[in-house]
């Protein structure tokens, strides 16, 4: 069977407008507070939720792109905060590179994958004072408990 | 056929799994957007099936699986997970969640492991 794309490409561009609006209002927070519990659950959810949208449009880009926050977004639960300023400005440049690419999709124009460094930095180490991604897999049983109090994942495995 | 109950906080998810299963003649009965709505929903409606996603807000559908099947062993439910998330779908099955789709979604698949589901519940 096949599915009305062009319905699902406008319901896309409302949820992840508003989604984008979530991740930026929660960024703001962070800022204020950085280990916002609230906060950091919300970006990962909505990293999450466009995540899926964009793989079941065939955006890849978009797709790849939020995968990559949401797992960073995960490292951060897991420390229970953002572990230092510059981690905060990724996620910045990371929210802003996702906007242009739905902004990008309602132009309908070409998706470009994002920069391959900003890719990167997402999934790098995340500094000294915090588990890096790499380090999840220690840190995720203690930060279950928290996790699941929050409604989200206690642990997820990279794809 | 069967009675649907539809759990996931993404519009865009709950409509697609409408639009898949309801031309097979499964009906859906109610959309949960979180997994405390999954609870209630589920008590309130008694559907014949349950499709939940993990990533919910203020319970997770892991959660939400595990409360509905604490108080009612024979629910049928679906889990709807996404590219990584396999532990946690294994988390699922094992708390009793029957069997997973993989998001994006692809038509044939979801109706082929409702179908196989329904069968065994028969």
């Amino acid at each position: 069977m096949a599915l009305d794309m062009a319905k699902y490409r406008r319901i896309f561009l409302e949820e992840a407008t508003d989604h984008l609006g979530e991740i930026s209002r929660a960024l703001l927070d962070l800022e204020k507070e950085m280990g916002s519990v609230e906060a950091i659950d919300t970006i990962f959810r909505m990293a999450h939720s466009i995540k899926s949208m964009a793989a079941s449009l065939g955006y890849d880009p978009v797709s790849d792109l939020a995968h990559r926050l949401e797992d960073r977004m995960e490292g951060v639960r897991a420390s229970g905060r953002v572990r230092h300023p510059e981690e905060l400005s990724l996620l910045f440049r990371g929210l802003e590179t996702l906007e242009a690419m739905v902004q990008a999709v309602a132009n309908e124009e070409a998706l470009v994958p994002a920069d391959a460094g900003l890719l990167a930095e997402l999934a790098a180490t995340s500094g000294e004072d915090g588990p890096t991604l790499e380090d999840d897999s220690a840190a995720a049983p203690a930060a279950a408990v928290s996790l699941e109090a929050v409604g989200g994942e206690p642990k997820k495995v990279r794809s | 056929m069967a009675r649907v109950l539809i759990a996931d906080d993404a519009s865009f998810m709950r409509q697609m799994i409408r639009e898949i299963i309801e031309p097979e003649g499964h009906e859906v009965v109610g959309e949960a957007t979180n997994g405390i709505e999954a609870v209630d929903l589920y008590k309130e409606l008694q559907p014949d099936l349950v499709t939940m996603d993990i990533v919910m807000p203020k319970r997770s559908g892991i959660d939400a699986v595990k409360t509905i099947l604490a108080d009612q062993p024979t629910a049928c439910i679906v889990m709807c997970s996404a590219l990584g998330q396999e532990t946690l779908v294994m988390e699922a099955l094992q708390a009793g969640a029957r069997d997973f789709i993989v998001k994006p979604f692809k038509p044939d698949s979801v109706i082929a492991t409702l179908k196989k589901i329904l069968e065994k519940a028969d």
